[in-house]
């Protein structure tokens, strides 16, 4: 998988995780499973400037710009459909046997895709 | 909760990082996945660890890279340090990433927070078997014959 993909994707997954952590509900159950959800989610934002530093500013802007607007901005592709935007992909997009050897977007909504192992 | 879970009993793991990736590998993820979701484990525990009650840790996360819950209990005899304090039951989630939001993530810490509560983690700790572990979470075992 090519490396900026992964970088994306383990953005998203932290920007979620982030997200979960101040979820009001989520915060109160992990608190009272004796974890400190607060520190976590500050640590993890320490964690996440940093990553996303490592991003080419290109797909960085990008990245803002879809999670601003969509509140997602890496989706799987599933059924050669984008699962953010559900526009099927053109067969030719999809017949490349190393699809996720480059950083590709969705012709439709742009957000950045990646095709399940 | 009608949840499955995989179980791997007699953990050989002697980090936290290697019993996470002991148990990623139960899951038979692709290469790039799971290293993926190793590095999103890895990041929430450097972040706080995730241990709870005496002897148990509970790594957890939401992924885009699953479709499904992935859950799986470990068991260690000898203890795996979590950093520094020894645990020797791991619960490890991975909640998918759905348009509805985090809800069933949120449901599923709710419930587990239930199910240890009142004897719950003491029991788990001295479960003598996969499927006894599994029932003690009121999940069902998709058990493995070698892990019996």
């Amino acid at each position: 998988m090519n490396r900026e993909l992964e970088k994306l994707i383990s953005l998203h997954d932290l920007d979620i995780m982030i997200s979960d952590l101040v979820n009001k509900d989520i915060f109160k159950q992990e608190k009272k499973l004796g974890l400190s959800p607060d520190l976590a989610a500050a640590k993890l934002r320490n964690m996440r400037d940093k990553l996303f530093l490592t991003i080419g500013r290109k797909h960085r802007d990008i990245y803002d710009q879809l999670s601003g607007h969509y509140g997602n901005a890496v989706v799987p592709v599933i059924n050669l459909l984008c699962s953010g935007c559900f526009t099927q992909l053109p067969t030719a997009f999809c017949a490349s046997q190393d699809r996720n050897d480059q950083v590709e977007t969705c012709p439709s909504c742009g957000r950045f895709i990646y095709w399940c192992d | 909760m009608e949840r499955q879970c995989l179980c791997k009993w007699n953990m050989s793991s002697k980090n936290w990082k290697s019993a996470i990736s002991e148990l990623l590998k139960e899951f038979s993820f692709k290469k790039t996945t799971e290293n993926l979701l190793q590095t999103a484990l890895e990041t929430r525990e450097l972040a706080d660890p995730t241990v709870i009650h005496e002897d148990i840790a509970i790594p957890h996360c939401r992924s885009i890279l699953v479709d499904g819950f992935k859950i799986i209990i470990g068991k260690s005899n000898s203890g795996i340090p979590w950093p520094k304090e020894k645990v020797k039951v791991i619960i490890l989630f991975i909640t998918p990433v759905k348009q509805s939001g985090p809800t069933e993530h949120m449901e599923l810490i709710k419930h587990l927070a239930k199910a240890l509560r009142s004897g719950g983690a003491e029991k788990i700790l001295s479960a003598g078997s996969p499927a006894e572990a599994a029932s003690i979470l009121k999940f069902s075992y998709e058990g493995k014959p070698e892990n019996e």
